[in-house]
């Protein structure tokens, strides 16, 4: 299976890369600071990798979830550990880190709206690459040990027969780079019309 | 917070499409995070034997054969983990069952389109049924994510989630 992922894995790199880019661009906008996002690995998912990548499997974690729909499927997810989220949280509000202790109404929208424009450059990434047409869902806000969530996507994915690929995010502001992980998992098909363009 | 008494006991991580069975009383086999899957504890109070297996999906793509992961898939995890009970004592009629997990973590939207957890659940019930067995105890659904331990020394399981303690199931 990994021969197959293989061929696709170069173009699956531009197009995060290019969706990091516009990611990158959306958010520092949005918080009036630089931000950059980028990109260091597209790989075959391993559901334990990518819950180390937050703190582990048992890790509370705090995010947002978008599945893609349209001419090809497929399902983002963008998780923090819990307190690193509500950093972001306080960044984007514009408000001393530490403020946000507690995953209420606010903070909850504010990881939604993050997911959102994180999870729809990457689309938005994708659909110019492939010349398709492609909808980002409205963010699910989740908060729950970072294995539940990265499991359930993985499942998603298996299911239908597919590999997985996960493309890791590091996002990287002033202070240093954060533990953050965007996880994309293009479906079986989005993946065979990856191939095709690779080819 | 972990259940009563787990600091002193061995735990033995039970990852995705893993099978474990043990007759160590000091044992505790524990599956982290089930979101969609289903965590299925069967013990057998006699010799004090028992398995966990970490249920990833519904069905086998290729029939049931299991491949080295026969834990993966519910049409073959249960009779695999039937197997290895009886090949260490265990006595049908005397297992209990509990299952766990099956939830719908990633929001309405993909819960509509995929709904794994419940076809795992369902799955899983289904092939018990086939041997006889149905569930004790369950703690299915939902939309959070679950921690399910069995400990080989007593036979109890406790469930947990990422924000309420450990409560016997």
């Amino acid at each position: 299976m990994s021969n197959r992922l293989d061929d696709i894995t170069a173009t699956l790199r531009v197009v995060a890369s290019d969706g990091a880019l516009r990611a990158g661009r959306g958010l520092s906008g949005l918080v009036g600071q630089d931000i950059s996002i980028h990109v260091p690995s597209v790989r075959i998912g391993t559901n334990v990798d990518a819950c180390d990548a937050v703190g582990g499997v048992d890790v509370l974690v705090l995010g947002a979830y978008l599945s893609m729909t349209g001419d090809i499927t497929g399902h983002i997810m963008l998780i923090f550990p819990q307190g690193r989220a509500l950093e972001c949280v306080d960044l984007m509000c514009g408000q001393p880190l530490g403020t946000s202790v507690e995953v209420d109404e606010l903070a909850a929208s504010a990881v939604g709206e993050l997911g959102n424009i994180v999870g729809s450059a990457f689309i938005n990434a994708l659909a110019d690459r492939l010349g398709l047409i492609l909808h980002p869902s409205p963010p699910a806000v989740v908060n729950d040990m970072a294995i539940a969530l990265v499991e359930s996507v993985y499942a998603a994915i298996l299911a239908q027969g597919g590999d997985v690929v996960m493309i890791d995010t590091v996002f990287s502001d002033q202070r240093g780079e954060t533990a953050g992980l965007l996880i994309v998992a293009p479906d079986p098909a989005a993946l065979d019309r990856l191939r095709e363009l690779a080819a | 917070m972990n259940s009563p008494a787990s600091a002193s006991l061995t735990k033995t991580s039970v990852g995705i499409g893993q099978l474990v069975v043990s007759k160590d009383p000091a044992e505790l086999l524990v599956a982290y995070g089930l979101g969609s899957c289903v965590g299925l504890a069967v013990f057998d109070p006699g010799p004090g034997v028992g398995g966990l297996v970490h249920v990833l999906l519904p069905e086998s793509p290729n029939g049931k054969q299991g491949g080295t992961e026969p834990g993966r898939h519910a049409d073959t995890a249960v009779d695999h983990l039937l197997e290895r009970l009886a090949a260490i004592g265990a006595v049908r009629h005397r297992l209990i069952v509990k299952l766990a997990g099956g939830a719908s973590v990633l929001g309405p939207a993909n819960a509509t389109r995929f709904k794994i957890g419940e076809r795992n659940a369902e799955a899983i019930t289904a092939r018990l049924k086939a041997h006889g067995l149905r569930p004790h105890a369950t703690a299915l659904g939902g939309t959070v994510g679950r921690t399910l331990e069995l400990h080989l020394g007593s036979g109890k399981t406790y469930v947990r989630t990422a924000t309420s303690q450990a409560s016997e199931l």
